[in-house]
């Protein structure tokens, strides 16, 4: 009852935040110098094609015009096209953003099964060599950078040991990819029943996934274990303790309890991914969103950008209201 | 002569957001305070007593009815923000730790109120001084923070910053509830002496009958938002008239055997909340002596003289029950033997 | 050193023996809050322990339970429950007791019950942590306790929150999940002080019921004294982590001994001169570390109290008092 009312406020605020998030990225982008049309023609290009180009793109309205025109094509499923793939950006982005997603998402699982145990047991005790070995992991993680990191996998697991495949993309050139379903190679390998592309799929992910989830477990360790160690001094968990709970009763109710902190730093952080894997895709030619919007930025290739945006907002949205279900179902204060 | 504070048919009344029900806070309720009077709101929590305080100051508009003060009714332009008001009225808090910003020095959260009243430096460090002493802060710890303080001294803080504009009224709402038995006879023993002093009236907001009992001229007796009984402070508590008043007072626990608490009389069950409340008498529902009468109307005031006031039409049962519960005048007896010997000590017994 | 021991032949239920727990700090040198702490609890007896805040009654329940709050450290002494020594218990073994035959009763249930499981769950969770019941069979446990701590609707309140339910449904839960699994020995902290008047004389009444009903013993810990007068047995004051006196409740309300004492009731008295009377009204600075803690606020302060610590002795009517000067007759 109180969740469906709940969900509904929810969604009729995602028009309006969407509309501000596009408008917030679009005068941005707007900013960045560079003249897309001298980009597209080439330095040897007329002047009057140039102006010709510009009055083709819409370049010659005032901005407030450009970006009414944006809106309306957003609206009607257009986001442009890339005048660097020459594909509309939105086909581009379907190709593209699932790989992104594929990558962000295992490599999160990774970090979640490193960190979240590591952390919870590291909150209940104050010293010995688990307590160390997660203080040590802590500060590692946030020191190392992971595009770092994952070239020193590749030194060692691809150059030295010839365990890992080529860091160039998703698949083996000679593996045909399956037809795409989900957009995540390994379920559309699955689907197709290829094998040989689950296989090939799965090692091609192994070290991005590695790195990724490596160095972020770093904040879901710190983030799990601060938050455990504030419920484990909290009064309701001295009262279980004055009412003889077994040790394991108690720590169950003390993470439990801290769930929904936990949830929320995951969250931030699966948002963040979308954007932030991006050194991470550059080292292993992944061809993922990032990477993608980047080439965008840096070749005045507007529409990428705006629609990479567009999709992580989205994402983001999708994900925070998720969570907030998480914790109707978690927290029965919030169910009032 | 207009009253000091007058509260006519004071009803206040909260919407619930996304609901049509309403908290019927306060119900129609009127009392008034003279210049230099003590009057005790008294009520469970539930009962709308910090409401009535919270109209009084202008920090919320009433629903109806109307707040006079010297005369003229507060309201938008006529309330504490304004210079008019400000310093006139002022509030003491119940948790003296909360209200006391932790940052600021004791003499300068005693000396903030008058800055609002454009009292210049030098005054307002002589008038800190003055106020210091009066209150019992010993100079030495007006450099001090007031989490360095004790709750008794830090209550002591809040009230010396009330009374340092010379107010002519402060409301204190459950100013003794977070101290110790000790320390609150001491802040009650405090404002009773700095009343004497400057000629101030109280508005007392407290569900402690102990300290309500020392220190009230009247007392107003209020179950959900409604006032069921009110009189002198020394005839309502010594013959309560209304089955509520009699339940409250029969819950009371005073420090002997002897004064066990009333099982006759107490009240069964909790105050319920008061959203939608059916019409009648409120307390119908917890009453020993409810009958059908009391459900269909509030009962109309039955003056007992001296300004004794009951809403009960079985008052006169109350009446036959409630001379059991007076306690406070029965400890007072025991507690004039016990505390009766000298305290200090002849000199022969010294060796 | 005099023996306190009620007139009850059998053996104690709870022996606490020249106790001393400080706080440790890495400032200043420890700060003492108990200090020589002597009390018997016989089985089926009511104890009310008085005192201010800080006076160390809760430091004195964490210890009984072997619960110390850090930074807290027993420096002397010894607990006995039940002829075992707590502190020295291993964890499982204490963590048997606790619950189960040591239960304690919380002054803030809205945040001390834990916010995301129901009621029945937290009746329940003791319950089975301390029997061999089945999940089915605990809950049973829960609603019978539910209706015995007079919750209206049991079977609804089985599956609220805390936060659904006002303090004084709360504190009865509380009270519920104390009781659960019938201990020798329960522990009040100050458990109705956030209530209303009414609520709380309900609340201590059905809290003395289901104490004396299985027999069970009580330390009653409180900084209202009129509480005690009406549900213990016998009344012991705690003033600056020292029991300054001890006496049956009727001969203590009788002719209280220690002045601190007689202070605490003459706050209840309306004579503002009976009040002033005994309570020191100048702040007066601490008194000698070798003399009596009370003297700084006592009325009846003489010179040998600040140069001499008074022993617990026991006077002409049977109180035992900390005072070179009790008031007697």
């Amino acid at each position: 009852m109180g969740l469906v009312r709940y969900i509904g406020r929810r969604l009729l605020f995602v028009a309006p935040q969407l509309l501000g998030i596009i408008m917030v990225s679009f005068f941005l982008v707007k900013l960045i110098p560079g003249d897309p049309a001298v980009l597209m023609m080439g330095p040897n290009a007329s002047q009057q094609a140039l102006d010709e180009l510009r009055e083709k793109l819409g370049l010659t309205l005032p901005l407030p015009q450009q970006f009414l025109h944006y809106i309306v094509n957003v609206v009607h499923g257009d986001l442009g096209t890339s005048w660097q793939t020459t594909r509309p950006v939105l086909d581009d982005l379907m190709d593209r953003f699932p790989a992104t997603l594929e990558l962000v998402t295992l490599a999160l699982l990774v970090a979640l099964l490193i960190g979240i145990p590591l952390g919870i047991v590291a909150a209940g005790r104050s010293r010995g060599p688990i307590r160390k070995l997660a203080d040590v992991y802590g500060l590692l993680a946030g020191a190392i950078p992971d595009f770092w990191l994952a070239l020193v996998f590749i030194y060692i697991f691809y150059s030295t040991l010839h365990i890992a495949p080529a860091p160039l993309g998703r698949l083996d050139l000679e593996v045909v990819a399956p037809p795409i379903v989900t957009g995540s190679m390994l379920l559309d390998s699955l689907i197709a029943g290829d094998f040989d592309a689950l296989w090939s799929s799965a090692s091609h992910l192994m070290l991005p996934v590695m790195t990724l989830g490596l160095v972020n477990a770093g904040p879901i360790l710190k983030m799990t274990q601060s938050t455990v160690e504030r419920t484990l001094s909290s009064d309701f968990i001295r009262y279980a303790e004055m009412c003889g709970l077994p040790k394991r009763t108690v720590m169950r109710q003390a993470v439990r309890a801290s769930l929904p902190s936990i949830i929320t730093i995951v969250s931030v952080l699966y948002g963040f991914l979308i954007g932030g894997a991006v050194l991470v895709e550059i080292v292993f030619s992944w061809g993922g969103a990032g990477q993608y919007a980047v080439q965008g930025v840096l070749n005045a290739d507007l529409n990428p950008v705006l629609g990479f945006v567009l999709f992580s907002a989205v994402f983001s949205l999708v994900v925070y209201l998720f969570v907030d279900l998480l914790y109707f179902v978690l927290d029965p204060r919030t169910r009032g | 002569m207009a009253p000091l504070l007058d509260v006519q048919n004071l009803v206040k009344h909260f919407p619930i957001s996304g609901s049509r029900k309403t908290v019927q806070a306060i119900n129609g309720i009127s009392f008034t305070i003279e210049k230099g009077q003590t009057v005790s709101l008294v009520g469970e929590s539930g009962s709308g007593k910090t409401t009535v305080g919270r109209c009084i100051l202008g920090l919320i508009d009433p629903t109806g009815g109307g707040i006079y003060f010297n005369g003229r009714k507060m309201g938008r332009d006529h309330n504490v923000r304004h210079r008019d008001v400000r310093g006139r009225i002022q509030l003491v808090f119940q948790e003296p730790a909360e209200s006391l910003s932790p940052r600021v020095r004791v003499a300068d959260l005693l000396a903030e109120p008058l800055i609002y009243q454009g009292v210049t430096r030098p005054d307002r460090e002589r008038r800190v001084l003055e106020i210091a002493a009066r209150v019992g802060l010993p100079t030495g710890l007006l450099e001090k923070y007031p989490a360095e303080l004790s709750a008794g001294l830090q209550q002591r803080i809040g009230i010396g910053r009330a009374v340092i504009t010379r107010p002519e009224i402060v409301v204190l709402d459950e100013p003794t509830s977070a101290l110790d038995p000790t320390a609150r006879a001491e802040i009650v023993d405090l404002l009773i002496g700095l009343q004497r002093q400057m000629e101030t009236a109280y508005l007392f907001i407290s569900h402690d009958l102990s300290t309500v009992r020392f220190i009230s001229d009247r007392v107003v007796v209020l179950y959900l938002g409604s006032i069921v009984e009110e009189g002198p402070a020394a005839t309502v508590f010594a013959t309560p008239r209304h089955p509520y008043s009699t339940g409250l007072l029969a819950s009371v626990m005073l420090p002997h055997p002897s004064l066990k608490p009333e099982k006759r009389l107490t009240l069964v069950g909790e105050i319920p909340s008061p959203i939608d409340l059916p019409p009648g008498c409120p307390l119908a529902g917890r009453c020993p002596f409810a009958e059908d009468k009391c459900r269909a109307a509030f009962p109309p005031p039955v003056a007992l003289g001296h300004g004794h006031l009951v809403h009960c039409i079985n008052h006169e049962k109350v009446a036959a029950m409630g001379a059991a519960v007076d306690f406070f005048g029965r400890f007072q007896v025991l507690a004039d033997r016990i505390l009766g010997v000298a305290p200090t000590l002849e000199k022969d017994t010294v060796q | 050193m005099a023996d306190f021991q009620p007139a009850t032949e059998t053996a104690p239920l709870l022996r606490v023996e020249h106790l001393r727990v400080s706080y440790q700090s890495f400032e200043s040198a420890a700060v003492p809050a108990l200090r020589d702490i002597d009390l018997t609890i016989a089985p089926g007896e009511m104890v009310g322990l008085v005192g201010e805040s800080g006076a160390g009654k809760t430091t004195l329940a964490r210890s009984i339970m072997g619960l110390v709050p850090r930074p807290g450290r027993i420096d002397s002494g010894r607990i006995e429950f039940r002829g075992q020594v707590m502190a020295e218990l291993p964890d499982e073994e204490r963590r048997a007791i606790l619950g189960r035959h040591l239960a304690m009763v919380i002054p803030n249930p809205r945040s001390e019950l834990n916010p995301v499981l129901t009621v029945g769950q937290q009746i329940s969770n003791v319950v089975r942590a301390h029997s061999k019941l089945g999940a089915a069979e605990a809950r049973q446990t829960a609603l019978r306790m539910l209706e015995a701590v007079r919750i209206p609707d049991p079977g609804r309140r089985l599956n609220a929150y805390p936060h659904e339910l006002s303090g004084g449904m709360a504190q009865r839960v509380v009270i519920a999940v104390a009781l659960a699994c019938e201990p020798s020995f329960v522990i009040s902290d100050d458990a109705t002080s956030g209530l209303d008047v009414t609520v709380q004389a309900q609340v201590l009444e059905l809290l003395q019921d289901m104490v004396r009903s299985r027999g069970a013993s009580a330390l009653f810990i409180t900084r209202d004294i009129a509480i005690t007068a009406h549900f213990c047995d016998r009344i012991a004051i705690i003033y600056a982590g020292e029991i300054v006196e001890i006496a049956d409740t009727a001969a203590f309300f009788d002719r209280p001994a220690h002045p601190y004492s007689i202070m605490l009731l003459a706050a209840f008295s309306h004579s503002g001169d009976l009040r002033r009377r005994w309570t020191r009204t100048e702040i007066a600075v601490n008194g000698s570390a070798a003399g009596c803690a009370f003297a700084p606020r006592c009325v009846r302060r003489q010179p040998r109290c600040e140069a001499e610590h008074p022993a617990l002795r026991t006077t002409h009517s049977g109180h035992a008092v900390r005072c070179h000067f009790p008031v007697e007759g």
